[in-house]
């Protein structure tokens, strides 16, 4: 059994359901009881913080407050959908969902000069990643497009943000989204093969995907020659093994070939040396699933979508303590109140929000105070904020301040890849010791300057964006 | 490009990292994770500098034109000693008690004792392994023993395990070190920085003399650690031309027999039917006083030498000079007669010198090698890890074995051949090449004859015949001749798999047909064709003249002229008729011709085939001296034992197996009254009133060097200054030719011969009585006769010889894994356990001859190479019968 032990999971239980899943199973995270029936993990997060507390019993999904008796058997198993809504334009979460799936593609792949006219569609429609490092997309495929091939394409579904459920939500709801802007993007690299890497706490989006790929496959939308267009494109779905750091390209790649996942030096940056050694584009799943509709439309339609700097619409994921949580398709630059108080409805219940954790652990906390900004990389930035993949969680009392501190800590030095030295050895630090660590001036400095990648250089801004909320 | 670095300029080569030009610029910026022989990883962040106003690992930035790097502020400082501080609180104080990289950067940041802060009692220790430990709490997750075994040995032992702040270096699964895949060449132990890896530990060196392997022909640079006249350490020279920092397990660890008890310290003389204890003077008298009597009695041809290519060249040269000019006789021969001597023979006759025709240095660039009846990963470690990375880097690999050795395994096509159809295979693969218009058509008109010749023999053999005779596929052959023939850069590599057949010269002769068909020899693009000479000193044994047809430098005995620039250098007539091959020496001293036999460092009794025979004539011969550092089988049979040095007590050179001279350097002194072959040689000659003209080995390359123009350029002086040399290098100008025959082939005509050779039967062929095909050869961690590698912990990684036998054939002798089988030819038998393994086909045996216990050469066969008599150690046909109990693990068969 996998126990979420997510930020989306301890805003919503305060922390207490560890604690009571482990009375109940009589078995301690991290061990197996006695007679091997049982072993329980804690991992950062299952995607259920819309409805948290959650776990997963095998490859099953369950959550709730009650999530003790429900692995217990002493209460029924409840596995709650997630609660979509799109205020405005819907690019990502379209009615009913697949419809018109696979269409894009089957006129594209036969198109003379359709690569060249994907990439200039998508830079027209200045498509940045969201995975978090918002690198635009097209670019990417033109430095891949521009190196020897054999090429691939990646999917990254390795969402790993506790408090972000959209790619959980895209893979589930409609995995031939995704599927086909993969497969755009393949096409726009001049890749034959694909790959959809899943992190294994999403075992439903895993099996989504393998059905949907199956069913492209046996519509011909797959595989050698497709569509009689002189085109092969393949695509395969691989399993994480429960790391964060799975999530960042080096490692990731390293993943899919079998080997741990562990962050490497860039450069050589993927777009040239990648999977295998060769150039290879990641994309989020979120990325790429906004691309069918860019290919559609038009680049410049897009583009006018919200921010002329960030363009587009993203999948923001409300978390439980959220009076209306749930997963939201809103414009880049929609401002942070709107988001908190009229989508969401403020806290649920009438409790007090204390800090709203933007992006994940590594995205950085924001106090009430603190809302109207608008919904934008570059404007959080100037608060020390990463957007990240657009999670929020919301924070009541229920969660002190010190409790939150030793809880990034914690998560930093649980999913460290261990490869460099700043990292690992901080967020061990940290761990031990968070209120130390979190006023430790040199340690927060070296984590920031001289980690190998992105989780241990954001780190401290999370730390420093906690310890700076008024709390009171 | 410039790079500005602490205020001044320096330039590097493009493709350099922040690293190399801070090196550059002479600062000094400290590392952890980084190798120079290792990619870069970037993750101790110890290197950090700031370039461009960033803060970054030196190792893992690319060096930019223009880009100002800072390697010293405050800030850097600080962060260094962190970054080492948050390295080392986990670990045990106990990790300062052994000099290692970390401690030298701690005591160089000021950190003591205290800033060890964690807690271990050595409890997770691993000490399975005879040479490597680990002690995982020692572990900074730096990675390098990982990429060392990755990307040197190319064993993949190691993995870091574990995340975060438990992450740490395991071998194998994770279970005891020694039941990993790890083959000991202890690149590990010499990169790791803390001491997690480590090597038996030892007293403190006082000395280190650098020196070359005396094991197999690679050639690899070593650096030999002593204190108070003791070998206490062997590490590779990370700067030496071969091996560049990597060595294997014999190379590394297997040294310990120069200290063994059992060493020979006297003279041993054999009085009343034993052998006993002399003295020097006693045993020399008694030497020359019987040498004398034989030669006046029944002439200088009564007497024969085997030289060693195991000893060094100035000894070679020492013997044949001893022979020829002392004695009289051209009746010397060497050990690489039962090795290597159709490679002398075949490609003289193709390219027109008797060794490889390209370097080392040229495997790197292949991308396409074909390896020919060579296991290379276990009889020549390091080459074999060399072909091993270019696999990973994206060569193709082919390899002909009758075996699924780890190469085999690794290739895009194994052509599994029957033993003794190489020539036919080779052939096979000839014809595709012409037929599928892969030769090169324009290079065979410029620089090759013999084609119309070869052709003919080719349309005598369609490739049907080729499978019939090999079991090879046709697809198989198809697809190995395309590699080859479309390849840019193939390269040719061979082993004894070639050369120790009954046709063995005639398989060299086609295996090089094909580097010629292709173009790819004598040419900037192509590989060439190197053989990879067993034992450390095969080619300079030939080289310096250790043979009965052949003086120095390749120049004839039946030569008047090469013969006259000897005759009038030594003052002595040289003999005019050749001499004798050393099976010829065998019947000879049966037949009552020779009368007194000489072995120098050879250990015929156990190494030469159809030992029966050779034990007869050694009892037959009225006198045999056998010169050697252990009482090996030959040394009991003997009349006269002489004490003699190991290569780790010698002064000289060898020539490696790309016909490079490298030096040889005294690291230790012979124990006892051991003396090297060289003062053995001399005082020998002095006993019998000859004079060898020189006085230390300096003198006789010296000597050698102005009468064999090949190597006129080369002497002590200037390997000691240049480092290793190729031969030909015909004046003290000349670099040394690596890849040879750009201007021309040495051959008469200038042009290279095609081999026009039908396949013929190998010597001895299966039958009902014999049906299985016994294979000899080589063990990883064993060499040769065994007896340096049994006087070490070697003995420990396998202690006992077995016999591989594919799992259908031990189930139908029904035989499990150990139980006894006898082996029995049709020269003798032996019993040993057997190992049930697919690496070795149905109906064919392996053996190695490493344990006189198991006395292989019993079974092998008199059969020889036609044109240079080397054994066809590689068929024998033999039958199995299972015998009595299950042999014990660890025992002895």
């Amino acid at each position: 059994m996998r126990v979420c032990a997510g930020t989306g999971c301890l805003a919503a239980s305060g922390g207490a359901h560890v604690v009571s899943v482990e009375r109940a199973l009589g078995v301690r995270t991290g061990a197996c009881s006695p007679d091997g029936a049982v072993s329980l993990q804690e991992v950062r997060c299952v995607g259920y913080c819309y409805a948290g507390p959650a776990a997963l019993d095998d490859d099953l999904p369950c959550a709730g407050p009650n999530l003790a008796d429900q692995l217990t058997g002493k209460s029924p198993r409840v596995d709650p959908e997630v609660p979509v809504c799109s205020p405005g334009p819907r690019l990502l979460l379209r009615e009913p969902p697949g419809s018109r799936a696979w269409q894009i593609w089957q006129e594209a792949v036969s198109r003379p000069g359709a690569a060249a006219a994907i990439r200039d569609e998508v830079g027209r429609a200045r498509l940045r990643g969201r995975g978090g490092a918002g690198f635009p997309a097209a670019s990417k495929w033109s430095a891949v497009a521009s190196h020897p091939g054999p090429r691939f394409v990646v999917a990254n579904g390795d969402e790993g943000d506790p408090g972000s459920f959209a790619d959980r939500l895209l893979m589930e709801r409609d995995p031939a989204l995704v599927l086909e802007g993969l497969a755009l993007a393949g096409l726009a690299c001049g890749a034959a093969r694909g790959f959809v890497y899943v992190r294994s706490e999403y075992p439903r989006a895993r099996a989504a995907l393998v059905r949907a790929v199956a069913s492209a496959r046996a519509a011909g939308h797959l595989g050698a020659d497709v569509h009689s267009s002189g085109v092969d494109f393949d695509v395969a779905v691989v399993s994480g093994h429960g790391s964060y750091v799975a999530g960042e390209e080096t490692s990731l790649l390293r993943s899919i070939v079998g080997l741990r996942g562990t962050v490497h030096p860039r450069p050589p940056y993927p777009v040239q040396k990648g999977l295998s050694g060769r150039p290879t584009a990641v994309n989020n799943v979120e990325t790429l699933a906004a691309v069918p509709g860019i290919v559609a439309a038009g680049g410049a339609a897009y583009a006018r979508l919200g921010d002329p700097q960030e363009t587009g619409t993203m999948l923001v994921s409300l978390g439980q303590r959220f009076a209306r949580p749930g997963a939201y398709e809103v414009e880049l630059g929609t401002p942070l109140r709107t988001i908190v108080e009229d989508l969401g409805g403020g806290v649920a219940g009438g409790s007090r929000l204390r800090a709203l954790q933007v992006g994940g652990p590594l995205g950085g906390f924001l106090g009430p105070d603190q809302l109207d900004v608008p919904l934008l990389e570059s404007a959080l930035a100037g608060l020390g904020v990463s957007l990240g993949h657009g999670g929020l969680v919301a924070i009541d009392d229920t969660v002190s301040r010190d409790r939150l501190l030793a809880h990034v800590w914690r998560f930093g030095a649980a999913e460290s890849c261990g490869a460099c030295t700043p990292c690992r050895e901080g967020t061990r630090r940290g761990a031990r010791d968070p209120g130390g660590a979190s006023e430790d001036r040199p340690l927060l400095s070296l984590m920031e300057q001289a980690s190998l990648c992105a989780f241990g250089r954001r780190l401290p801004a999370a730390i420093r964006s906690l310890t700076a909320l008024r709390w009171n | 490009m410039e790079i500005t670095v602490d205020g001044g300029t320096v330039s590097v080569p493009d493709g350099s990292s922040v690293l190399t030009a801070t090196r550059t610029a002479g600062a000094d910026v400290p590392t952890l994770c980084h190798d120079d022989r290792l990619s870069p990883a970037g993750v101790c962040r110890v290197c950090l500098v700031r370039a461009d106003g960033e803060l970054v690992a030196a190792c893992v930035t690319p060096a930019r034109a223009g880009m100002v790097v800072e390697t010293s502020d405050e800030e850097i400082a600080d962060h260094v000693r962190l970054v080492v501080g948050l390295t080392i609180e986990t670990l045990p104080a106990r990790a300062l008690e052994t000099p290692s990289e970390l401690t030298a950067l701690c005591a160089r940041l000021g950190l003591g004792a205290e800033s060890f802060a964690g807690a271990s009692d050595g409890s997770r220790l691993d000490d399975s392994h005879p040479y490597l430990s680990l002690d995982p709490d020692l572990c900074i997750a730096c990675g390098r023993c990982v990429r060392m075994c990755d990307e040197v040995q190319g064993t993949f032992a190691l993995s870091l395990v574990g995340r975060g702040a438990d992450t740490e270096v395991c071998a194998g699964d994770g279970g005891r070190w020694v039941d990993s895949a790890c083959v000991s060449c202890g690149g590990c132990a010499d990169t790791c920085p803390t001491g997690a890896i480590s090597t038996p530990p030892t007293a403190v060196a006082t000395r280190t003399t650098r020196t070359t392997c005396g094991y197999c022909g690679v050639g690899c640079t070593l650096d030999v650690h002593t204190r108070d006249d003791r070998v206490v350490a062997v590490t590779p020279d990370r700067g030496g031309e071969v091996n560049r920092g990597h060595a294997c397990v014999k190379g590394r660890f297997a040294h310990g027999y120069v200290h063994s008890a059992d060493r020979l310290t006297t003279p041993l003389l054999r009085r009343h039917g034993e052998l006993e204890p002399a003295s020097w003077d006693e045993a020399l008298a008694h030497v020359a006083g019987r040498l004398g009597r034989i030669r006046s009695e029944h002439g200088p041809d009564a007497i024969a030498a085997i030289s060693s290519a195991r000893a060094t060249n100035e000894e070679n040269y020492l013997l044949q000079k001893l022979m020829r000019a002392v004695v009289g006789t051209n009746n010397v021969d060497n050990c690489s007669r039962v090795c290597h001597s159709p490679s002398a023979v075949g490609l003289s006759a193709a390219f027109g010198l008797a060794g490889g025709t390209n370097p080392m240095e040229d495997l790197d660039r292949a991308d396409m090698i074909l390896l020919a009846g060579s296991n290379a990963t276990e009889a020549h470690p390091v080459v074999g890890a060399r072909i091993r990375q270019a696999v990973l880097r994206g060569a193709r690999l082919v390899v002909v074995d009758p075996r699924r050795t780890e190469l085999a395994a690794l290739a895009d096509v194994h052509l599994r051949g029957l033993p003794g159809s190489n020539v036919a295979l080779f052939n096979g693969l000839a014809r595709l090449l012409l037929e599928n218009g892969w030769a090169d058509l324009d290079f065979l008109a410029a620089r090759a004859s013999g084609l119309d010749d070869l052709q003919e023999v080719l349309t005598q053999l369609p490739l049907e015949r080729v499978e019939e005779i090999s079991g090879v596929s046709r697809s198989q052959m198809r697809a190995a001749a395309q590699l080859y023939g479309e390849a840019a850069h193939p390269a040719i590599v061979y082993g004894l798999g070639v050369t120790e057949h009954a046709h063995g010269t005639d398989g060299v002769r086609t295996l090089a047909n094909l580097a010629i068909l292709r173009g790819a020899v004598g040419t900037e693009d192509g590989g060439g064709v190197i053989p990879l000479r067993g034992q450390n000193n095969v080619q300079g044994a030939s080289d310096m003249g250790a043979l009965p047809d052949l003086l120095p430098g390749y120049q004839k005995v039946v030569d008047t002229a090469d013969r006259r620039r000897f005759s009038e250098a030594w003052g002595v007539p040289v003999p005019p008729r050749p001499g004798l091959r050393i099976p010829e020496m065998f019947e000879a001293m049966r037949s009552g011709r020779v009368h007194a036999l000489y072995v120098m460092g050879e250990d015929i009794a156990q190494t030469d085939p159809d030992s029966t025979h050779v034990r007869a004539a050694i009892e037959e011969c009225e006198l045999v001296i056998s010169q050697e550092i252990f009482l090996s089988e030959t040394a009991r049979l003997a009349d006269v034992v002489l004490p003699a040095a190991s290569f780790l007590e010698k002064d000289g050179t060898f020539v490696n197996f790309d016909r490079r001279f490298l030096r040889v350097r005294p690291t230790v002194t012979p124990p006892g009254s051991a003396r090297t072959d060289f003062d053995i040689l001399t005082s020998v000659a002095a006993a019998l009133g000859g004079d060898l003209g020189v006085r230390t080995p300096a003198e006789a390359l010296e000597e050698c060097a102005r009468l064999a123009p090949l190597f006129a350029g080369v002497s002590h002086e200037r390997l000691d200054r240049e480092g290793g040399l190729h031969w030909p290098c015909r004046s003290a100008r000349d670099p040394g030719e690596g890849r040879l025959y750009l201007d021309g082939f040495a051959t008469p005509s200038g042009r290279t011969q095609l081999a026009a050779r039908p396949w013929l039967p190998p010597g001895e062929e299966p039958s009902t009585e014999f049906p299985v095909v016994l294979i000899t050869g080589r063990r990883l961690v064993h060499y040769n006769a065994g007896t340096m590698t049994r006087r070490t912990p070697n003995a420990d990684l396998r202690p006992a010889e077995q016999i591989d036998l594919h799992p259908a054939d031990a189930d139908r002798l029904g035989v499990g894994e150990g139980d006894p089988v006898e082996v029995t030819s049709r020269r003798g038998s032996l019993v040993v356990g057997v190992h049930r393994t697919e690496a070795t086909s149905p109906g064919q045996a392996f053996l190695a001859f490493h344990f006189p216990e198991v006395p292989t050469n019993r079974l092998t066969s008199e059969a020889a190479d036609a044109q240079t008599a080397c054994p066809e150690y590689k068929v024998t046909a033999v039958r199995l019968r299972p015998v009595g109990p299950a042999i014990p693990a660890g025992g002895a068969g």
